[in-house]
């Protein structure tokens, strides 16, 4: 086995109550190289095993003992010196939010301390009777019971972990109370505020009675080229410092300083995306939150950048002691979206958001598609209990937070989801979601190569499945014109396959702004071994995307559901720079489609062959 | 040419080294005056910080726009108007 891997697997049998541990594959990492792109191969083999058993891939059932969850490294994780490698890949056979593939990424520490630990990926499969804990120390891994800790939030059951594992390098990723409960848009939680935010995963490991994964461990990663992999990093590192984003841009401001230049284009989604010119951006802008609720920053494991943001608010009805965030796509949903201008609730809600358990994204949009339910009369009084869910109300919106997690009231219905919420109340159109996933907050009417990505992307509505934003609205490598459709495909098509290059490495995506494909390249080859060039890598990228979707296909998901709400595609923008604007989505997708070798959403069987994919 | 009055807004690190989040100038018409005009009132370094002299342009890491749109999409020539709003984004991002 190379070089980069800890050459070890762990697989735990919940029903069982099983742990083996196999090695590494090195065919399968030279395919799919760790990470993602491991997971990918491992799901789908799942897929066909059950296949072969009589089980179509309709009848798993999300929160069920057939479904499987994988978190998984890379080569480049926790390697001193690679850039930004502090992060791990987590992915599901079936999502209970969009009942398609799941997969969440995550920064912190936890990734790299799970290799320390003496692991490339856990697999988890089936069900536990009790409530259970995996604890994975030094290469030795146990279940422990967790009944003590059913019930307990994020920040405490990290904290309790972390002392009672002890050790070098321990690090705790678990689910809260919304993934005991089963609110579709639970996220897995490491390091009390970094999540795995997308896709439902914190439901299932709910689900299985999985509290937590416990990691720690002192083991090194092994490197191929120890001296040329130095010389690579230093060449790498200078260039991210010397970068204007990763340099400067991002550690003084975080990720929420987009939402003045977002709004400022006329793309910031505000009142359930009714329009992407919100009056009171400056209120809840990376700007304001520096002048106001920010203490300190704080990196992930082996970060130059160091994005994180700190915070507290000390004082007032929305009080937080300590916090993290909120990030861009935080404020964007939970502020923007709802209409809701004080950042202290915004502040807040991204805080209960980490406490419980959920993703600040989907849980936003879901609120905001509720607001805009409820203001067109929409909702029987009945149900909502007195909750006065109107846009711009703050303690509205940090109400319906912890009622979503303990499903209490109107959080029955919040829980599912705004695809789920909308159909119950008969307006589907009115949740911005794509294949069931709540789109970030950029409106693609004013950035078109964004939409074409939400379209598109295998997980649902994702910025970073393919974030063209990075060219459209920054102008990073090139610029090129938000509000034009036409050359929109060749670049999501390449952003899509080089994130699938990064979050199968695995690193952080903010790396790209300063970092190219033959960066990647030379520092993939130096810690493997392989002789890996830019075109290998995309390729691999290429064929993790395509295995992923061919996972798609078979739930059924094709070209029909490679589309945007009808707000997008039929709703001019009514203001703005981008006033008059629709998204041209079919004009774009068909050359989409032409790139891609697929027909209407499906790769060719010349196309799989190509890509040396076994289906 | 006639005199016009834009309203240039500051971000991020510019709006903290110059202390203003935006403000009022008058100008005549063409992007260098502009920056000219408002090096006058925040001080010699934002025309630096903001125009490349040598190249005869808006510095190639600046996001420069006029009314949302950037200068870098518009295919007209560039002409500041009466009442334009231009926001000026040193090197950022996020996501």
């Amino acid at each position: 086995m190379s070089n980069g891997y800890m050459r070890k697997i762990l697989r735990v049998d919940l029903s069982v109550g099983t742990l083996n541990i196999e090695p590494t594959s090195e065919d399968i990492a030279k395919k799919y190289l760790g990470g993602k792109g491991y997971a990918v191969y491992l799901l789908y083999q799942y897929l066909k095993e059950y296949e072969s058993k009589g089980i179509s891939p309709a009848d798993i059932n999300p929160l069920g003992s057939e479904n499987v969850l994988i978190f998984a490294n890379g080569p480049g994780t926790g390697v001193p010196g690679f850039p930004s490698s502090g992060r791990y890949h987590v992915m599901a056979l079936k999502s209970p939010l969009t009942g398609s593939i799941g997969s969440a990424n995550s920064g912190g520490e936890w990734g790299p301390f799970l290799k320390f630990s003496g692991f490339d990926a856990v697999i988890v499969e089936g069900v536990s009777k009790k409530p259970v804990y995996i604890a994975i120390v030094n290469g030795e891994a146990e279940l422990r019971n967790a009944s003590d800790l059913w019930g307990k939030n994020v920040f405490d059951t990290c904290r309790i972990l972390k002392k009672k594992v002890g050790g070098e390098n321990t690090s705790v990723a678990c689910e809260g109370p919304a993934g005991e409960n089963s609110a579709h848009m639970a996220c897995i939680v490491n390091d009390e505020h970094r999540a795995a935010g997308r896709t439902g995963l914190g439901a299932v490991m709910g689900s299985k009675k999985l509290k937590a994964i416990v990691v720690s461990g002192s083991g090194k990663v092994p490197l191929a080229k120890p001296d040329k992999f130095k010389e690579i990093s230093k060449r790498c590192l200078d260039a991210m410092r010397k970068n204007a984003v990763t340099g400067e841009g991002l550690p003084t401001y975080g990720t929420s300083i987009l939402i003045n230049i977002i709004n400022t284009a006329g793309g910031l989604p505000y009142k359930n995306w009714q329009t992407g010119v919100n009056p009171n951006a400056e209120k809840i802008s990376g700007e304001t939150l520096a002048e106001t609720y920010l203490t300190n920053r704080r990196a992930c494991w082996g970060c130059t950048i160091g994005c994180g943001r700190v915070t507290s608010v000390k004082s007032g009805s929305f009080q937080v002691l300590s916090s993290e965030g909120p990030e861009y796509e935080s404020v964007g949903a939970l502020g923007s979206s709802t209409g809701v201008k004080e950042l202290d609730a915004v502040v807040k809600a991204n805080h209960y958001c980490d406490e419980l358990g959920l993703d600040s994204i989907t849980m936003g949009s879901t609120i905001a598609a509720a607001m805009e339910l409820n203001e067109r009369g929409y909702i029987p009084k009945e149900d909502l209990q007195g909750l006065d869910l109107k846009f711009g109300n703050a303690a509205a919106l940090v109400e319906c937070i912890w009622r979503t997690a303990y499903k209490a009231g109107f959080g029955k219905y919040l829980a599912l989801g705004s695809k789920k919420l909308c159909e119950i109340y008969g307006h589907p159109e009115l949740s911005m979601s794509v294949k069931g996933l709540e789109m970030p907050a950029y409106d693609p009417r004013a950035i078109k190569g964004i939409g074409l990505n939400y379209a598109t992307a295998n997980r649902g509505g994702c910025h970073v499945t393919g974030y063209t934003v990075v060219p459209e609205i920054l102008g990073i490598p090139e610029k090129i014109d938000p509000l034009k459709p036409e050359g929109k495909a060749k670049w999501v098509k390449i952003f899509q396959d080089f994130t699938c290059v990064v979050n199968s490495t695995v690193n952080c995506l903010f790396t790209t702004f300063a970092l190219s494909a033959k960066d990647y390249a030379e520092l993939l080859s130096a810690v493997t071994g392989w002789n890996l060039t830019e075109n290998d890598i995309l390729r691999i990228g290429e064929r993790i995307y395509n295995l992923e979707r061919v996972i798609l296909n078979k739930y059924g998901f094709d070209g029909k559901d490679d589309t945007l709400p009808r707000r997008l595609l039929k709703e001019a923008m009514p203001e703005g720079p981008a006033k008059g604007h629709i998204v041209e989505l079919e004009k774009m997708k068909d050359e989409y489609y032409r790139l891609r070798g697929w027909i209407n959403g499906v790769p060719t069987l010349e196309k799989l062959k190509e890509l040396e994919i076994e289906i | 040419m006639a005199i016009v009055s834009a309203r240039i807004m500051l971000f991020a690190t510019l709006r903290k080294k110059y202390g203003v989040k935006d403000l009022n100038v008058e100008c005549d018409g063409t992007l260098f005056d502009l920056i000219e005009k408002a090096s006058k009132i925040l001080g010699e370094s934002f025309f630096d910080d903001v125009y490349d002299k040598k190249q005869g342009k808006v510095r190639e890491n600046i996001i420069f726009m006029i009314n949302g749109r950037n200068i870098k999409d518009l295919e007209e020539k560039i002409e500041i108007k009466d009442k334009d709003v231009i926001a000026i984004f040193p090197p950022i991002a996020g996501g």
